[in-house]
């Protein structure tokens, strides 16, 4: 790991014992950014974000210095960190929360004063105390030092921090889901447009959402510059990213890493191979709602945003799921479209209704009680949530996640429809 | 109401923090399940007052989301990840075995009311699959032969207060990452070991 | 619909069709008008797009291409290109469909929906032939009960979330909500908080499939068998626009009519479910003729009317037409009520008649005010003030409207009431006060004094509408019109005086009060009167006493008859105990009536009369709006109108008024009563008139004085004011609504049931100089302190009266 530059996981890696505390934060380096942050206007910090190619880390891969740039004018303007790490695979936020918090709060000063803000909220998911009692301590160690709170490193610069445990759901990581939620409402997701947070976002004033990894660049491309920053990747893909690696891999785990390498390099020398020495059959590339890949296809392609695309997939949360020729993948595929049926909010028919559908014969498939019209069913499923089972997806639902239960399902018909005959036609799993 | 006079103090600083009432809804429900082991409906009566709602509008946001309990718990909730990376890894099994030695189908609590055993979604913890929380204290690298043993270890010795690098250290495997520094900090219910603004502590 | 601007108008192509249409309008909406029906659910012209159902998928062009969107919440823009027809979005809408359906049971044969049914017609139209869904679909227990009114079904709900944007976004009773999430997701209410809003029965309307159901519709009839008529609500004075279905001979359901002047669709729930009074097996069938021994006998039609005809002109006779006086005529027809106004006034030769129960206003203030308000004017006000009844409870199409203006239009609004109204959570300032001290809270308002002072601020950004009526009984209606003469000092002020019995601004229009003529003629009006005697005959010049007048009248003596058209003084007037006092002297006294009530069985004839929905006519709301209302059912046994049995009457008294049907009624009401010159049953379709006519000028523009009253003190002050369900005749025979009237309550703040050592629920005595009345305590911390809160006419509560001063006691009186 160390034959690649680090940025957000050099401190915890130098520091294994203590790098969530103040002290050693400042002690290697932390905190300058924020204070020469204070001494540039909003314009130069929104154009150094834009020029660093910076792009959302927490799924959808948005530019953010240009969606601080579209905040709308009305103030208050809030700020808002989506802590709510939930993508299944993905796993990267609970380290940097845990391991690096000091990190993420510059980052929320940065970005407080690039956006005018004075009210930021962290939204941690409910099931991540230990990380939102490390950003708690770590918030209390910097109000004591008067890095937040009343006129901030001396400045009559106002700015309050506030932790929110979520409630166990993931659709609160769609930012007008979390929103919604921080209102203390269902977390719902509302409709875009007209309730796009840049315009109409918490309480419906202007709001910036953006991931904790995101937020935790922002201190070394302050410090460094966004050229510097941009050089650790490329054009496209500037900086570094978090993947998180899990499934029949020897060593998984979260590994900074820019974005170029193969998915060979990541899956065998990175992650350290299969595991037993089993062949690789497939794997996720981007979390639970990205179409899967396969070694034939994809084995030696660039892992960047451009190729992912193109190969009709997404880099995503950068969570790696992968799989081993021991794997049933009807199996996993219904695991995968059973979560989003679990996790869907209920407001729209196709999702509400057709997520589950799809799980219930995707069910009925891997226990051997599937018929011959299944297959064609399924899909047809899919399309009416999906229509025309497209990349990127067309959606007949209010948002994302209904699209999202698709991507197994198209993934086993175009790469393992075989396997999915053989369950129907043998009456079981032949992986049993 | 029920609440004391200091738990009404702290719900109020809570308050105090969002720029709405309303949006304290959800720390709020947390402290109603702490003050009676879970949420019940003079808990969610005392939420809707605080917050300016009627009942039902406070029940329809804490039913919404699987972390608010309606009905009571046993001591400690076993929650088993069956999503996909750590199915991959075995936590079928996991839960299989969980119920056995628990006694009971996955949703529910065993007759003594020690312990519960429940399916969920993905943690954060896949690189420890296949990863099990106890009251929201994670533990990593579990197998279906070390469950069995955290349970029992469980039901003899009834820790205060369950810590998650105390439950690793026993029981647990592969982690996703190093933790650091150990901690303290741990949990007293089924509910997440996170008190906001001031009594939380946490790391140092 | 709903408020949108015409001024600006936008083209909108449709199906390759050009539209021009409002700027912002939902482009469904837009479709839907121009022939092009886009199938929905969730949308709702009244409630605010969610796009949820997504059945209203359309195609529209953009310059990434064809983009699925909602059209619930596309809003009509220049140039927009919408395609409702292509194969992706018959796919899409086919594909919604089928989603609706797989978890809905196979219910139709039993459900109150069939035949009506969005579900059934848009699968019809726009769903698959076939299911393939062969999984278990979601089962739950049903149907339970969400109120005392309405069941839910939550296999059939498909989750639109209509009744729960309702319940929050417009009656403002967010008590039925989502529970859990995704496909577990069902509508609830909070155990033992049931969903008892007063406009529950809106949500069985609009709920788009069987879901939810109305206890009092439930499984009488299917919608092809029913007669349906347009007609006017007639419960209480907003006239709200309602269908009734009838079927066989019985009223079976009112539903709402979307009439943009009034009530947009919505009723509460007494005036929609109100209705099972009509075929109460208790009407009066037949003439009654009361015996020695005080039981009464059936009678025939000639012997009853010979014996009240003979009866009358003797005492006419003997001790002129001022002997006798009127009291009633608000709970039916104008056509009815003219009648009656001309049997008084022609026949009798008697100026005493009211239509009020001595719980009203002036009436010149109510129906001639200058510079009156429509309901629509609080749409457009920048500020309302609403300084009367809580109008939850007394007027619920006033209460949306103001509602709506504060909450959807940003209109900035001031309620004055002495305890928490439905409005407060609206209100961006409430004033609470002592009853009894109106006239000081009048005067520091006016003035702006001290914490006043933001108050009165707000009322000077006009536009002003100003709704003003008593706020409880024991308010003088004095205050109301002082409030009234304020209010006309403010930037482009009008003002709406506020009373709630039914038709009695139709009956006040006719001249039933005490110095009216018909069509809003003061007697003093010498060339108007003349005009009037010039048609219809001589009117008496003496001074007309009011209900109050009426009753110590006939106590005292110099009264001796009494005629009562549909009016139940021993129930409705604020002293009942006066009114039976008064009945029980009188030498004579007619009733002509629906039942027997505490007030009609204390007289010596009784006419079994015919009541809404069984006799075609107008009535006239709270604006002056008439409108139509309709025959659809015969009443029972040998019931007649009102105004055909007052003929009757007056042709056994030699003084024939010359009706043969309720149209000539009609006719010669719009030749004499000058407000309603012009009017004729034909000109009423739609949103009916508000009279005066365009052209027309009505003789009587009274303008509001200012009595510059003395405050009223004591330590207790009774606070006496009506709530929607309550122990009213017609409220007594609708079996479904009787039992929600709250009861015989006596609300006290916590702080003085403290120093009075009563804890909530012991029973409390108070009394007034009228009267005594005992029931168990309820604490109200919104009171203000001293304030005593009593719900008038409820069941078992004795009448205390209209003084203000109060004492409370511990325990039961007696």
């Amino acid at each position: 790991m160390s034959a690649y530059p680090q940025v957000l996981t050099k401190r915890m890696i130098e520091h294994p014992s203590d790098s969530h505390r103040i002290d050693v934060y400042e002690e290697t380096g932390g905190y300058k950014s924020a204070r020469a942050a204070l001494d540039m206007t909003r314009d130069e910090l929104v154009e150094m974000v834009k020029a660093s190619g910076l792009i959302g880390r927490g799924g959808a891969g948005f530019s953010a210095g240009m969606k601080w740039s579209f905040l709308a004018p009305p103030r208050p303007a809030y700020l808002v960190v989506n802590g709510d790490e939930s993508e299944p695979g993905t796993f990267k936020d609970r380290q940097l929360l845990e391991r690096d918090p000091h990190q993420m709060i510059e980052g929320i000063i940065i970005t407080s004063i690039a956006n005018e803000v004075h009210e930021a909220f962290i939204y941690i998911r409910g099931e991540y105390p230990k990380p939102a009692r490390r950003v708690q301590g770590a918030l209390a160690e910097a109000y004591r030092k008067g890095y937040l709170g009343k006129g901030i490193f001396g400045t009559d610069y106002d700015l309050e921090v506030t932790v929110h445990l979520g409630g166990g759901a993931y659709i609160c990581g769609e930012e007008t889901a979390l929103i919604n939620s921080l209102e203390g409402r269902r977390g719902e997701p509302r409709l875009k447009p007209p309730y796009f947070p840049a315009a109409k976002g918490l309480y419906m004033m202007p709001t910036i959402v953006n991931n904790v990894e995101t937020i935790s660049n922002l201190p070394y491309i302050i410090e460094h510059g966004p050229d510097v920053y941009k050089a650790l990747g490329d054009e496209a893909d500037t900086g570094t990213f978090l993947f998180s690696v899990s499934g029949h891999v020897v060593k998984p785990g979260n590994y900074e890493l820019p974005r170029g390498i193969t998915w060979r390099e990541l899956i065998f020398d990175v992650a350290g191979g299969m595991r037993d020495g089993n062949g690789l059959k497939t794997w996720i590339p981007g979390g639970a709602s990205a179409p899967w890949f396969v070694p034939s296809d994809h084995l030696d392609d660039p892992i960047t945003r451009d190729a992912c695309e193109k190969a009709g997939s997404m880099l995503g949360s950068g969570a790696v799921i992968v799989m081993d020729d021991t794997t049933c993948v009807i199996r996993a595929a219904e695991r995968v479209v059973r979560f989003f049926s679990h996790e869907s909010c209920g407001q729209c028919t196709p999702c509400r209704e057709g997520t589950t559908w799809e799980e219930q014969v995707l069910r009925r498939i891997e226990m051997g009680a599937g018929r011959e019209v299944d297959a064609d069913l399924l899909l047809d499923i899919a399309d009416n949530i999906s229509p025309g089972l497209a990349w990127p997806p067309k959606m007949t639902t209010i948002c994302p996640l209904g699209p999202s239960s698709v991507s197994p399902i198209t993934s086993i018909m175009t790469y393992f429809k075989d396997e999915v005959m053989q369950h129907i036609h043998g009456g079981g799993c032949p992986f049993e | 109401m029920s609440w004391s006079p200091e738990t009404l103090e702290r719900a109020e600083a809570i308050i105090a923090r969002y720029p709405q009432r309303r949006s304290a809804v959800m720390p709020l429900l947390y402290i109603a399940m702490r003050e009676d082991g879970y949420l019940t409906e003079d808990g969610m009566r005392q939420v809707a007052e605080l917050t300016g709602l009627t009942p039902m509008q406070v029940d329809s946001v804490a039913s919404f989301y699987g972390m608010f309990k309606k009905i009571p718990q046993g001591r400690y909730l076993i929650s088993v990840c069956t999503s996909i990376s750590c199915m991959l890894l075995g936590a079928d099994d996991v839960m299989s075995s969980a119920e056995d030695e628990v006694g009971v189908p996955a949703g529910e609590t065993d007759a003594e009311g020690v312990v519960s055993v429940e399916h969920v979604e993905c943690i954060g913890a896949c690189g420890g699959a296949p990863a099990v929380q106890v009251n929201y204290e994670l533990a990593e690298g579990m197998t279906p032969e070390s469950i069995v043993e955290m349970i029992r270890w469980l039901r003899q010795t009834k820790p205060d207060v369950v810590r998650a690098d105390e439950l690793q250290e026993r029981f647990g495997g592969t982690k996703s990452f190093d933790p650091g520094i150990l901690e303290a900090q741990g949990a007293v219910g089924p509910f997440p070991a996170f008190d906001p603004y001031g009594t939380a502590g946490g790391g140092s | 619909m709903g408020g949108v601007p015409l001024s600006e108008l936008v083209k909108v192509t449709v199906d390759g069709r050009e539209l021009d249409v409002p700027k912002g309008q939902p482009v469904i909406d837009a479709a839907r008008e121009a022939g092009v029906y886009i199938p929905h659910f969730c949308h709702h012209p009244r409630l605010e797009p969610v796009g949820m159902c997504r059945a209203c998928l359309v195609e529209l062009e953009t310059p990434r291409g064809m983009v699925l969107t909602p059209s619930c919440t596309l809003f009509a823009a220049d140039g927009q290109v919408v395609h409702t027809t292509t194969p992706v979005v018959k796919k899409a809408q086919e594909g919604v469909l089928e989603f609706l359906l797989i978890n809905h049971p196979l219910d139709c044969p039993v459900c109150d929906k069939g035949g009506e049914c969005p579900l059934q017609d848009q699968t019809v139209g726009y769903g698959p032939g076939e299911s393939r869904f062969v999984e278990e679909k979601r089962h739950f227990e049903k149907p339970i009960p969400v109120s005392d009114l309405v069941l839910l079904d939550r296999e059939r709900c498909i989750l639109c979330a209509r009744c729960v944007r309702f319940a929050d976004e417009v009656a403002g009773d967010p008590l039925i909500e989502f529970a859990d999430r995704g496909n577990n997701t069902r509508i609830a209410t909070f155990p033992d908080e049931p969903f008892s809003s007063y406009f529950s029965g809106n949500t069985v309307q609009i709920c788009p499939v069987g879901a939810l159901t109305a206890v009092p519709y439930r499984f009488r009839a299917r919608p092809w068998d029913l007669r349906k008529a347009a007609s006017t609500c007639h419960q209480c004075s907003a006239g709200e626009s309602i269908e009734i279905d009838a079927s066989q001979n019985d009223v079976l359901r009112f539903t709402g009519v979307d009439n943009d002047a009034t009530n947009q669709g919505w009723l509460n729930d007494k005036c929609r479910f109100g209705f099972e009074f009509i075929g109460s097996k208790d009407r009066l069938r037949v003439p009654l003729i009361k015996n020695e021994d005080g039981t009464f006998r059936e009678a025939d039609w000639a012997e009853a009317l010979d014996l009240t005809a003979g009866r009358l002109r003797e005492i006419v006779e003997a001790g002129g037409g001022a002997a006798v006086a009127g009291l009633g005529g608000a709970r039916g027809t104008n056509e009815d009520a003219y009648v009656f106004s001309k049997f008084m006034r022609t026949v009798i030769g008697s100026n005493h008649v009211d239509a009020q129960m001595d719980d009203g206003l002036d009436p010149k203030l109510l129906v001639a005010v200058d510079r009156k308000a429509t309901i629509s004017d609080l749409d457009s006000a920048s500020s309302i003030l609403v300084w009367g009844p809580d109008l939850k409870e007394e007027s619920g199409t006033l209460y949306l409207r103001v509602r709506q203006a504060a909450q959807k239009r940003g209109v900035k609004l001031v309620v004055v009431h002495p305890r928490r109204t439905g409005l407060d959570d609206c209100t961006k300032h409430k004033i609470s006060y002592r009853p009894g001290q109106g006239p000081d809270v009048l005067r520091a308002l006016a003035a702006g004094d001290g914490e006043y002072a933001a108050a009165r601020a707000v009322l000077d950004e006009g536009p002003v509408v100003a709704i003003v009526g008593r706020t409880g009984l024991t308010e003088n209606p004095k205050l109301a019109e002082s409030v009234a003469a304020f209010v006309s000092t403010l930037p482009e002020a009008k003002v709406m005086p506020f009373a709630r019995r039914s038709n009695v601004y139709g009956a006040l229009d006719m001249g039933l009060a005490p110095g009216l003529l018909p069509g809003r003629v003061t007697l003093d009006d010498a060339d108007q009167v003349a005009a009037f005697e010039a048609v219809v005959g001589a009117v008496p010049d003496h001074e007309g006493r009011d209900a109050r007048g009426i009753l110590e009248g006939l106590e005292g003596g110099e009264l001796k008859a009494l005629v009562m058209v549909g009016a139940d003084p021993v129930r409705d007037v604020p002293n009942g105990a006066l009114a039976a006092r008064a009945l029980d002297s009188a030498e004579f006294t007619v009733a002509l009536d629906l039942f027997l009530t505490d007030s009609s069985s204390r007289a010596d004839v009784v006419f079994p009369a015919e009541t809404f929905a069984e006799k075609e006519g107008t009535t006239t709301n709270v604006e002056g709006r008439v409108q139509k209302v309709a025959r659809i059912v015969a009443g029972p046994g040998q019931t007649q109108a009102d105004w055909s049995i007052l003929e009757e009457i007056a042709r056994r008294m030699g003084a024939p008024m010359g009706f043969q049907d309720a149209a000539s009624v009609s006719a010669e009401i719009a030749r004499v009563a000058p407000a309603y010159t012009g009017i004729g049953w034909g000109d009423l379709f739609g949103d009916g008139v508000v009279v005066p006519r365009e052209g027309v000028e009505q003789p009587l523009r009274y303008q509001p004085v200012d009595h510059q009253m003395a405050s009223v003190s004591a330590p207790f002050v009774l606070h006496l004011a009506r709530t929607l369900y309550d122990d009213g005749v017609e409220m007594r025979h609708s079996l479904s609504l009787h039992n929600l009237a709250p009861g015989a309550r006596v609300y006290l703040h916590p702080a003085d049931a403290a120093t009075l050592g009563v804890a909530e629920g012991d029973e409390v005595t108070v009394e007034t100089a009228s009267g005594a009345a005992s029931a168990s305590a309820t604490f109200d911390a919104s009171l203000v302190r001293g304030v005593v809160y009593v719900p008038f006419n409820q069941p078992g509560m004795s009448s205390l009266g209209d003084e203000v001063e109060v004492t409370v006691r511990k325990g039961v009186s007696g």
